[in-house]
């Protein structure tokens, strides 16, 4: 039995979790507990095994070793309609020959509902996505939006102890995709169902997360709150991922930075890196545009290349010697200036 | 009103012009339909009337034909025992055969859709190969397949299941199995077109919620593709109903099916009315049976996209 030091099971438990397909290893060694309650968003890119991981836990695939416990129960072994999941398809993938209601009533009468209380609970689902009325109406009828929302509810109806969800918001519009986001959000702080997230949108992983596992090449490569995440990057990898970056190669002897060409840099760090090559990673929104006459701890003159318009800033390109980056400022941009 | 009084900027002559688009639009698919269309009134629909009038005409000595007006003809099917026996037999065989053949097809067919893509194409070989060679050659197969020193006594007695050479040639078994493999490819085709527009996660979603194989076989697969096996009957039915060869070369001297009577009628018998009643009576029996399927296949709403 799996119990955490309070003495709680975890919702959900990875051991040693492997897969691979051929020579390709998909999930390398995978451990993980998901905490009663929490909303755990798995968030990598395409190929990362983010997804493989995902239908390990629900059953539609076989890892080749370690253990999946879902309650303190071991699942591994049990094909996916023994185990106590529930999962919510990018498509949804809603049966188009049943309404909505005997959609939402399917996974109620698997589990031995009587007639009664299949009805009440499907009213009582619909009226939590809001689509109360739609009971009779076939998923052809229904737009994108709504489709994911019967989904949802079809999954939320059986409570299981996890919801799974896999990307399910990308087929869907962007205005659609925020709405509906912040209805998983506003769902999960009302009823405080435990679940797994894929996604490969930092956004969603941001905005929906209690925690956010990064993955890449079938690994983990931080697991942390979305504040830890974004203010303290375990690697390169997940600073590179997680919002934009500009990289500058930098050269570093006898405690002097230099670029990749020799030119001098002025740079004030506080770890002075070793003797070595480096890349020095910046956020575009921390580097600030100024004129020549404010003094800042690091700063550098550059050229402005050109000039990309966001709608809420202007992106510059700039050049330094032998290093090109770009910032994002709110400013109008000055021809010849300082940064900080 | 104001907008009334803005004179229209049409010219007349823009406006015949988009009159006679218009007409073009509209009479474009009757057009390109005119070709088939008379094909098939030529040669189906003229022939088809003539057999049916033909059904009427008298039998007077050995004349093929005699023009008149009689219903002796169908008269005589319903009240001949042997005549009525070989349509009752007709429509059994059509039956077995078609209940059979849409039961392996559906089964081929899902095996096709649920196995990875890289055995699709060999799985389709496979159901195409009754369609590569004719139907006498197949029967030629047969008649080395089922008679008591053929490949199926071999293997029964060298595998032990049974002591003695047996010879199912000339039952209606084996007339039946030859009827299924023959019309097994059709079957199969159109319901491996029926699987493939279904999509394959709704399984998953099904195994999700709780459902076991079974489950999701009865409440998912079968009734999205009920329209599909219904089609997949009617063919099956129309292709062992109308079929002769088959039948009369695997089975006994006894199994008289209506395909073999009208053959019989037209060219033994020298009785073209009444060969023309038999294959009237074929022709009604199948448009029954079309009709039947299709009413069980119309839904209460059509929910694909």
């Amino acid at each position: 039995m799996i119990a955490d030091v309070s003495g709680h099971r975890p919702a959900l438990h990875l051991e040693n979790v492997r897969r691979r397909y051929g020579g390709i290893v998909a999930v390398r060694s995978l451990n993980l507990s998901l905490a009663q309650g929490e909303f755990l968003t798995f968030l990598g890119p395409s190929g990362s095994g983010k997804t493989t991981t995902l239908r390990m836990i629900g059953g539609f695939e076989q890892p080749d070793a370690g253990s999946i416990w879902i309650k303190g129960e071991r699942v591994d072994h049990l094909p996916p309609h023994r185990r106590d999941i529930a999962t919510i398809f990018q498509a949804g993938a809603l049966f188009p020959h049943k309404t909505v209601a005997e959609n939402i009533a399917y996974g109620l009468r698997m589990r031995g509902l009587q007639k009664p209380e299949i009805t009440a609970r499907v009213r009582e689902v619909l009226a939590v996505v809001r689509l109360s009325g739609f009971e009779e109406r076939y998923p052809n009828q229904l737009s994108g939006g709504q489709k994911q929302r019967v989904a949802l509810a079809r999954s939320m109806a059986v409570r299981p102890a996890i919801l799974l969800f896999d990307e399910p918001l990308s087929a869907l519009d962007l205005s659609l995709r925020l709405q509906l986001r912040s209805e998983i959000k506003r769902l999960h702080e009302e009823h405080g169902f435990s679940a797994i997230y894929v996604t490969h949108d930092q956004s969603e992983a941001m905005a929906l997360s209690s925690r956010i596992v990064i993955m890449n090449r079938g690994g983990i490569e931080q697991v942390d709150t979305p504040l830890g995440i974004s203010r303290a990057p375990a690697s390169e990898f997940v600073y590179n991922f997680i919002g934009e970056s500009c990289c500058m190669p930098l050269v570093a002897s006898g405690g002097e930075v230099r670029d990749r060409q020799g030119g001098a840099i002025d740079l004030k760090l506080h770890t002075p890196p070793r003797e070595g090559e480096w890349r020095l990673y910046l956020r575009p929104s921390r580097i600030k545009m100024a004129a020549a006459a404010e003094a800042c701890e690091n700063s550098l003159e550059v050229q402005v290349g050109f000039v990309e318009f966001l709608g809420e800033s202007y992106r510059y390109h700039l050049r330094a010697g032998a290093l090109e980056f770009f910032c994002d400022n709110p400013a109008p941009h000055m021809p010849r200036s300082e940064i900080a | 009103m104001s907008l009334a009084a803005i004179p229209s900027r049409e010219t007349n002559a823009a406006s015949e012009g988009r009159r006679s688009a218009a007409l073009l639009e509209r009479f474009t698919p009757l057009m390109l339909l005119t070709p088939a269309l008379a094909i098939a009134v030529v040669f189906f629909g003229l022939p088809a009337l003539t057999m049916l009038r033909m059904s009427f005409n008298l039998h007077v000595d050995q004349r093929l034909f005699v023009p008149g007006l009689t219903f002796d003809h169908y008269g005589e099917i319903v009240s001949n025992p042997l005549f009525r026996g070989a349509v009752w037999t007709t429509i059994r065989l059509a039956l077995i055969a078609s209940l059979v053949t849409v039961m392996l097809g559906y089964c081929f067919a899902m095996l096709t859709w649920l196995k990875p893509r890289r055995w699709r194409l060999y799985l389709m070989g496979l159901a195409l190969a009754p369609m590569l060679v004719s139907e006498i050659s197949i029967i030629f197969g047969w008649w080395m397949f089922f008679p008591k020193n053929g490949l199926l006594s071999y293997a029964l007695v060298s595998t032990g299941i049974v002591h003695e050479k047996i010879s199912l040639m000339y039952t209606e078994f084996a007339a039946l199995v030859g009827l299924t493999y023959l019309s097994l490819p059709f079957c199969f085709f159109i319901l491996l077109s029926v699987f493939d527009g279904i999509d394959r996660r709704l399984l998953e979603s099904s195994a999700d919620l709780g459902a076991g194989p079974f489950t999701a076989f009865r409440e998912i697969l079968l009734p999205l593709t009920r329209g599909g096996v219904l089609a997949a009957f009617s063919q099956c039915f129309i292709w062992t109903m109308g079929t002769y060869a088959t039948p009369t070369a695997l089975g006994p001297d006894a199994l008289w099916t209506m395909g073999l009577l009208v053959q019989e009628q037209m060219l033994s018998k020298h009785n073209w009315p009444l060969a023309s009643a038999f294959a009237m009576l074929l022709v009604a029996i199948i448009a029954m049976v079309m009709f039947v399927a299709r009413s069980l296949s119309t839904r209460r709403i059509d929910y694909h996209d």
